[in-house]
């Protein structure tokens, strides 16, 4: 709920910042229509922002599956919850660190620990039909093999502890006491992080004791240079300065403190709020439009203008963190699982044993900062196909006889990428044969300044959100028929908070808000239900978005 | 006027350059006009002669460009490419990497202390905080409670 508090001042001073912005060009109209749109009641702004996406999702499809341990929510026995919630936490992590999306050299598993490892890991990766065999085979073999695995994976969190009670047996040694009631106490976060300032880089030790250390020459370096370094690191990659302030302590400080290296980046084109389109800025299939009379285009933090951290945020990490923004260095997957009765076979007579099939299909989403996004449904794995998804193999994996093809070839160099040069594995060439090239945007505050009679949206679009939520994403893409269009409301969600994540990244989901088609010939719009439609969530790709 | 000057380097060598040069630092351009060209050699007392023609062979070759505005914040923030010339000019050890740095910044050569700064970031992106602690002889101060906190602290920023 402190969610939606934080998004409604937001969105109010979104809507003041834009309305004076506009005043000159359009003074009349616009400022009325603001102005009724002002502060609508908690409750709406409650209703609209939660959505009705959680409930339907706890009564839908998974209810059934009989596999349930693979499902954090309907999950029996506390401990099998607090197993699984932990798996979910720590492959996550490892993800995050690693590239997902290149196929290690995979064995069979043969023991019991494997297959259950395997099943963790393909249950990690959503695919749930392949988790459950690899769970039945693994207790098949071992009915213990969880004790087993947990022994493996896990045991350094309960045998931890251990020390500090040996440490207590023994009365002789002084720091006994001394020393866990002091690491009792850690200090609040903030106070921690101001406690480093001007801490030096600590210099390596030697590996042979009395030798003289290896030499350090980042450590002699004075602050101003030292914030310049950790600046070109942002804007490399926003996530190599995160990484940077886990090296040591200093760094850690000037992560938290430099907020000329937060400016920057909230102005930055490649990561920064300066990449988001409000207005389409590609056509239908995502090639550039070219308008004549160069409008300049919104962006909530103008280079050109000095720059004010807007009032309910108070530093400009926090603007980067939470302002609503679509990633360019990865791409977005939604994982759907949903099961259907199989045939039951004619040799058996007791219904009991009637199979069910659980079927794991993916959307992916890769967005381009020039506006254009390939959308893709199908039932390859993301490893097998996330790392190829890019508009060249998009439209090199059509058949060739595909005239916009041969057309559009010339234009669509400037996508290409260095480095994949490899050849594609026709397994991830059958996938993207269905892949839908598009355009995407940010949701504006003009976008309910508009002219009712506008049939760019589908209808029921506009009675479904009535209010502008700046963190809306809109869509449009080639329909799998050319006649049709397909448009895709979703909007941006984070993670929920838990204690092992107090901070997780903000704005990484993609909730769905609606989904439409649009038939170009009888200029009628048709809505797609989503009755199995699942959140995309972010995950990086290496290489992508970065040089 | 393409007139010599003579730099001294902290270990007491001359080194003479075109005036035009060593004009790229604007510690030295500054000096000149306040002092005017008495023809006296420059003492240059924070860099070391092996650093100092270091400086002085990339200030030469880029002698010719566009000398940036004071103001060129925007213009820098723009790009983290690093020229070829520039690329191959940093092949050097890390110690002479983090010394023509702080000469740059010591003798106010902005375009110069940016691609040593572009160049030590390259070397850490992509990095785990383990391999860049490795790269740079960093050692780890932090508790394995304190590096915890940070983490989930900054977890935020690591996608």
């Amino acid at each position: 709920m402190e969610d939606n508090a934080e998004l409604e001042s937001f969105r109010r001073q979104w809507r003041e910042e834009v309305t004076r912005w506009t005043k000159p060009a359009a003074a009349t109209g616009s400022s009325e229509a603001s102005q009724s749109a002002v502060a609508p009641s908690p409750a709406v702004a409650a209703a609209n922002a939660s959505s009705k996406l959680p409930s339907r999702r706890a009564t839908g499809a998974h209810k059934d599956l009989p596999g349930k341990s693979s499902l954090p929510h309907t999950v029996t026995t506390e401990e099998l919850t607090r197993q699984v919630k932990s798996l979910w936490v720590t492959h996550k992590h490892a993800e995050t660190e690693e590239d997902v999306f290149t196929r290690r050299a995979q064995e069979e598993p043969e023991s019991a620990l494997e297959h259950f490892e395997r099943a963790v890991e393909k249950e990690a990766a959503g695919n749930l039909g392949d988790s459950l065999q690899h769970y039945r085979k693994a207790y098949r073999l071992d009915a213990g093999v969880d004790k087993a695995y947990r022994n493996k994976h896990y045991s350094h969190s309960w045998k931890k502890p251990v020390q500090p009670a040996l440490v207590d047996l023994a009365p002789s040694v002084k720091e006994a006491s001394a020393v866990p009631t002091e690491e009792q106490i850690p200090l609040p976060t903030a106070e921690l992080i101001e406690s480093f300032a001007f801490l030096p880089v600590p210099g390596a030790e030697p590996l042979i004791e009395g030798d003289i250390p290896p030499p350090c020459p980042i450590a002699n370096i004075p602050s101003e240079v030292l914030i310049e370094v950790l600046r070109q690191v942002a804007l490399m990659d926003p996530a190599a300065l995160a990484r940077m302030s886990l090296v040591c302590k200093r760094f850690a400080y000037h992560f938290a403190h430099e907020q000329s290296i937060w400016k920057d980046l909230c102005q930055h084109v490649e990561f920064g709020l300066q990449g988001m389109h409000y207005t389409f800025a590609c056509d239908g299939v995502g090639h550039p439009l070219h308008k004549l009379d160069q409008v300049e285009q919104y962006t909530p933090f103008p280079v050109n203008v000095p720059a004010e951290i807007p009032k309910p945020l108070s530093s400009w990490s926090q603007v980067f963190q939470c302002y609503p923004r679509i990633r360019f260095t990865g791409i977005y997957i939604s994982t759907v699982n949903y099961s259907r009765p199989g045939e039951i076979s004619s040799f058996q007579t007791v219904s009991w044993n009637s199979p069910i099939h659980i079927v794991t299909y993916y959307r992916y989403l890769r967005f381009y900062p020039d506006g254009s996004v390939v959308s893709l449904l199908t039932t390859t794995e993301p490893v097998d196909v996330v790392p190829y998804i890019s508009t060249e193999n998009v439209l090199a994996a059509r058949p060739t006889t595909h005239k916009s093809y041969q057309r559009h070839a010339s234009s669509d160099q400037g996508h290409l990428q260095g480095g994949s040069t490899e050849p594609v594995p026709s397994v991830a060439i059958n996938a993207l044969k269905h892949g839908l090239r598009g355009r995407w945007r940010l949701a504006s505050p003009f976008d309910f300044a508009d002219d009712p009679e506008d049939h760019s949206a589908p209808p029921s679009a506009i009675d479904k959100s009535p209010s502008f939520d700046p963190r809306d994403v809109i869509v449009e893409t080639e329909g799998v028929d050319p006649k049709y269009r397909y448009t895709m409301h979703l909007s941006l969600r984070s993670s929920s908070v838990t204690k092992a994540h107090p901070n997780p990244p903000r704005n990484t989901k993609l909730a769905w808000r609606g989904f439409w088609s649009y038939n170009q010939m009888t200029d009628d719009w048709g809505e797609f239900g989503l009755r199995n439609d699942r959140p995309y969530v972010f995950r990086r790709v290496r290489g992508w978005g970065l040089k | 006027m393409s007139s010599q000057i003579t730099l001294t380097s902290s270990d007491g060598v001359d080194i003479s350059v075109d005036r035009t040069v060593a004009e790229r630092s604007i510690l030295i351009k500054n000096m000149l006009e306040d002092l005017g060209d008495s023809g006296e050699a420059i003492p240059i007392p924070n860099v070391n002669e092996a650093v100092l023609k270091k400086v002085i062979e990339w200030c030469e070759h880029h002698k010719n460009d566009p000398v940036t505005a004071t103001d060129d914040d925007d213009n820098r923030r723009k790009t983290t490419d690093i020229d070829e010339w520039d690329q191959k000019f940093m092949q050097v050890d890390q110690e002479m990497l983090f010394e023509i740095i702080l000469a740059a910044n010591y003798l106010d050569i902005k375009a110069l202390l940016d691609v040593g700064c572009k160049t030590v970031a390259n070397m850490i992106k992509g990095k785990s905080p383990e391999e860049i602690r490795k790269t740079f002889n960093i050692q780890n101060d932090f508790t394995p409670e304190e590096e915890d906190q940070i983490r989930r602290e900054n977890e935020w920023a690591e996608e």
